[in-house]
């Protein structure tokens, strides 16, 4: 009998499919015998009473959730998302590194510093990867910062935008694709499999509406895990390793038969009739995993 | 050993640029002196850089967010034994005023904070504060007691120039976190001192004299040789 604190914030309980996720991890936590508790902003300090922190609210090393994080293993409680990870996988810069260094398959990319931005390099860029290019900030999530670029002009307009938080940007040469593979992954094991597919006319996932500030998202397709290729698993359960043994979602794309792994997210998304829909064992797991 | 500063050493330290040896592979111990070593500013990216490399690195690039990260230095500073005041990680100011009463010392937690602080003596103040440094009360801030009085140091090597109670603080202080340069929040009451705070310096905040003590401790350092690494 463990007692487990869910990090949650306020915009968690928002939309109703993930409001229900969020109920079934408690549902099958106290199914199990064990306390399940959400803890808000205001009950941090309530964090030693716990054997076990679940992180639900986004996670970035400057967010609540990352004190929340720290905090716990600074006390040596298990939690997930643990600091390593959200230090990895909330920065692109520093997840492509490890790409690069543990030759994970990925889109071709180049980083550029505030200090030597200059047109030489702009042009660079485009011989390169041609035209259009894609711009990152390395603390985007939920699409939010990925911006298409096909002009010098643009180019400027995107990378000051991007300069203002961090002193490095991410280049890559776009790869466009009608949905991406998001592969949920738990301590090493495949959890769920789906397709995240773009609406009509769009390359992102998420993207906004023209003129709109409001985003919409493409679908999410789910599928049984059993059915996935072995060489697929493989590209997705390496991707993770680099980051840690925790709970992941792999964004895959498909290139010409080819897997490409386009980011490792800590803290994925999962709601109700979504993620869980066809591997529904995902949140016992996941309680297994955070009292073991 | 190998040196990357943004700060314009002697010519004798022979210091690499950060952009430069971002698009480098050398392999070598890193010391890594920069006057922002804030999450995702260069002094960051450098250490991390140096990491990944598989290369030693002062500072560690967790210990530069852990550091500006409010309540998860005063964590840090007190598992090593470094004096520190209770503290409160909270968006609530009634919370506040039960645990510690006023004046209240604040710090942001949030994604723009440049390190500073504020106090609050009364609950408009309070309230104030919370409002803004928690961005409308999507962050929460990390608050303490203020018993004393705060000073603020500017810090290179762990060596302050004060030889006052706040000197020991800085010292133990580059100890654990290995922060070359920085500025430190300290309370000082009833003839104590408490780390409260970090913040980053401006370039032209270093002195002639700084340089000169960088010059030095760079010296001292490659005398100490791969050791300096490991501790
Ligand atoms: N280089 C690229 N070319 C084409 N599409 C891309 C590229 N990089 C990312 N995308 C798409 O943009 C969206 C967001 O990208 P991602 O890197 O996952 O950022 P975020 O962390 O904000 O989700 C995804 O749908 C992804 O498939
Ligand atoms: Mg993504």
């Amino acid at each position: 009998m463990a007692k487990i604190a869910c990090f949650v914030e306020k915009y968690n309980f928002l939309d109703p499919t993930e409001a229900e996720a969020l109920q079934k991890f408690k549902q099958t936590a106290e199914g199990m015998g064990h306390g399940f508790d959400f803890l808000f902003k205001q009950d941090i300090s309530e964090i030693p009473k716990y054997d076990a922190v679940f992180i639900r609210a986004t996670t970035d090393p400057l967010y609540t959730s990352y004190v929340v994080s720290k905090t716990a293993w600074e006390l040596g409680i298990k939690v997930v998302d643990d600091p390593k990870s959200i230090q990895i996988c909330g920065n692109k810069i520093h997840l492509y590194s490890l790409f690069e260094k543990h030759n994970i398959p990925r889109i071709p990319t180049i980083f550029l510093a505030k200090d030597d931005f200059h047109h030489k390099q702009i042009s660079e860029v485009f011989d390169a990867f041609g035209r259009p290019v894609v711009l990152k900030a390395p603390y985007t999530s939920f699409s939010k910062y990925v911006e298409r670029v096909a002009c010098e002009t643009s180019f400027r307009n995107v990378a000051r935008r991007f300069f203002r938080r961090s002193d490095v940007l991410v280049v890559q040469k776009f790869m466009p694709t009608s949905f991406d593979w998001r592969v949920g992954v738990l301590n090493g094991e495949i959890l769920y499999v789906c397709k995240y597919t773009m609406r009509k006319g769009k390359w992102k996932h998420g993207a906004k509406l023209r003129g709109k500030s409001k985003f919409i998202w493409g679908r999410s397709i789910s599928l049984k895990r059993e059915h996935v290729p072995t060489r697929f698993k493989t590209v997705a359960l390496n991707a993770c390793k680099i980051v840690g043994d925790g709970l992941y979602g792999v964004d895959i794309k498909e290139i010409n038969g080819d897997y490409v792994v386009v980011e490792v997210n800590d803290n994925p998304s999962i709601y109700a009739g979504y993620e869980d829909l066809r591997d529904r064992d995902l949140y016992a797991k996941i309680i297994t995993y955070l009292i073991n | 050993m190998l040196i990357v500063s943004n700060v314009n050493l002697t010519e004798n330290d022979g210091a690499m640029k950060p952009t430069r040896f971002l698009n480098s592979s050398v392999r070598d111990y890193v010391l890594n002196i920069n006057n922002d070593y804030r999450y995702m500013k260069m002094g960051y990216y450098v250490s991390l850089h140096a990491e990944v490399l598989g290369n030693p690195v002062v500072p560690r690039s967790e210990n530069a967010i852990d550091a500006y990260r409010h309540p998860i230095l005063l964590i840090k500073a007190a598992k090593h034994g470094i004096p520190t005041l209770p503290y409160m990680v909270t968006d609530s100011a009634r919370q506040l005023i039960k645990k510690f009463g006023f004046p209240i010392l604040i710090f942001a937690v949030n994604p723009f904070s440049n390190g500073g602080y504020r106090i609050a003596n009364n609950e408009t103040a309070l309230y104030r504060a919370l409002r803004s440094f928690g961005l409308n009360h999507k962050f929460t801030v990390c608050a303490q007691p203020l018993r004393g009085k705060m000073v603020s140091v500017k810090t290179v090597f762990g060596k302050n120039g004060c030889h006052g109670l706040s000197e020991e603080i800085s010292r133990r202080f580059y100890e654990v976190f290995k922060l070359p340069i920085c500025r430190l929040h300290i309370q000082e009451c009833d003839g104590k001192a408490y780390l409260c705070g970090i913040q980053k310096i401006e370039i032209e905040e270093l002195t002639a004299a700084d340089l000169k003590l960088i010059s030095e401790e760079i010296a001292q350092i490659s005398r100490i040789g791969e050791k300096y690494w490991l501790r």
